[in-house]
């Protein structure tokens, strides 16, 4: 199975280029971060990817099969229990499936809850379920940590990386956390200037079981992300 | 306070709540008092709905699309300043004096202002809901009954009870000038003949369907669309 081609020659807000020359491959079941500093046009690429906006110079191709975004905000149906907007992202998805996706990332107990009514944690986890719900080829998360405290952050990467090894579809992660970075991803693409440009794109050096150890990941933060002195 | 103001008062033109309730019984007994109150009534029903459908099509319509927008918002900025007055007499005058052309311009004075309430409402839709809709593939039955209609929904219930409200006074006008029955035409024939007592027994009567259908019908849906928020 074929995964994702990204090549963008330029993107523009009126007359302001925010993306120029960026050009990837993600191969099938890949995990990759987009990292970069706040307000650098991660969130832009990835609505292009998403076929949000086509207003933009070169091409995307994106796998054959269903996509799956999990939104910076959880952008939930505010009317619509958790469990109903898990079926409603995708028509096959039945009442049954959707309980178990809920009960899948720790929400079993919460899927007769208007959006509303849940934590800003739980709303995170019921998205990550409804992008479960339509089997994607294609996972395109926009920090999906971000705002979180530090438990409920934790949790909810456990549940996202959780998710992907379910899914095992190929997966592009905007964050600005270089340790969030590490600890989901196989592969690192670096945006920075002005307009945005792929400034690097590094593959992890170790598996992702070894990832799993907080202190390999540290050690790997500090190599690469040295703080400045 | 009513009945002693009236008692102070001793005239015919401001006669208390007994005088008002004698008159209520007799036209009950001698004219058809309920007659007219449900003639009024599926006028106000007719109107409304006819102004609730077009209205809310076409303030879908200018708030979905900047256009069409553009293009029709000086005609529903003329129809919202147009006065009722001058809508009634010219439907009569154009259809003559029927059932059809008093429920017409009824509602042709409610279309404007519940075409400029939804209007706000498409406006201020969530693009972000939108967006979400278009990643999950939603068909346009689905977008429509999850996520337009309950976005519009207070919307909807605001320019519902507002509509009501200017609904009920513009039929009483209607049937004023130009219908042989309804709660208008009544308050017409007790105004010729100074009849106070009459003219606030229909008053009255007419203001408890209102506030039940507002107390039975509306809060109830309204509460109930909106059950979601926190």
């Amino acid at each position: 199975m074929s995964g994702l081609r990204v090549a963008v020659t330029a993107k523009q807000f009126g007359t302001a280029p925010v993306l120029a020359d960026i050009a990837f491959e993600l191969a099938a079941g890949e995990r990759a971060a987009l990292i970069g500093p706040s307000g650098i046009g991660k969130t832009t690429l990835l609505s292009l990817i998403a076929g949000l906006d086509s207003a933009f110079g070169g091409q995307i191709t994106r796998p054959p099969g269903a996509l799956a975004m999990v939104f910076q905000t959880p952008r939930l149906l505010p009317w619509r229990t958790l469990a109903q907007n898990i079926t409603l992202a995708h028509p096959a998805c039945t009442p049954g499936r959707a309980r178990a996706l809920l009960d899948a990332v720790g929400l079993a107990a919460a899927a007769d809850l208007h959006p509303e009514k849940a934590s800003l944690g739980m709303q995170r986890r019921a998205a990550m379920a409804r992008a479960l719900a339509v089997a994607p080829s294609l996972i395109l998360m926009d920090e999906p940590l971000v705002s979180l405290d530090a438990a409920s952050s934790a949790r909810v990467q456990a549940v996202m990386v959780d998710v992907l090894d379910r899914s095992g579809a190929t997966c592009l992660i905007a964050t600005h956390d270089h340790g969030q970075a590490l600890a989901v991803a196989d592969r690192l693409l670096e945006l920075g200037g002005s307009p945005a440009r792929l400034v690097s794109d590094r593959r992890l050096p170790l598996s992702r079981q070894a990832r799993g150890d907080p202190r390999a990941r540290a050690d790997l933060q500090a190599r690469w992300f040295p703080a400045p002195s | 306070m009513w009945a002693v103001v009236a008692a102070f008062v001793a005239s015919d033109l401001l006669p208390g709540p007994l005088a008002v309730w004698r008159a209520f019984l007799v036209e009950i007994a001698v004219e058809n008092y309920f007659g007219h109150l449900a003639a009024t009534l599926a006028r106000v029903a007719a109107a409304f709905t006819v102004a609730m459908a077009v209205g809310g099509a076409i303030g879908v319509a200018l708030g979905g699309h900047a256009l069409t927008d553009r293009l029709f918002h000086a005609w529903l900025v003329l129809f919202l300043n147009l006065p009722a007055l001058v809508t009634v007499i010219l439907c009569y005058v154009w259809f003559g004096l029927t059932e059809t052309a008093a429920v017409t311009a009824v509602a042709i004075n409610k279309i404007p202002n519940v075409a400029t309430i939804l209007r706000v409402g498409m406006r201020a839709s969530s693009r972000d809901l939108a967006e979400m809709a278009t990643v999950y593939r939603f068909s346009p039955w689905a977008r429509v009954r999850h996520l337009v209609l309950p976005e519009l929904a207070p919307y909807f219930a605001a320019a519902a009870r507002n509509g009501l409200a200017l609904v009920w006074k513009i039929v009483l006008v209607v049937e004023l000038l130009g219908r042989p029955n309804g709660v208008g035409f009544q308050l017409h024939v007790y105004f010729q003949l100074f009849d106070v007592a009459t003219i606030l027994a229909y008053a009255i009567g007419f203001i408890v369907v209102v506030q039940a259908i507002e107390i039975l019908l509306l809060d109830p849906w309204q509460r109930r669309a909106t059950r979601w928020r926190r």
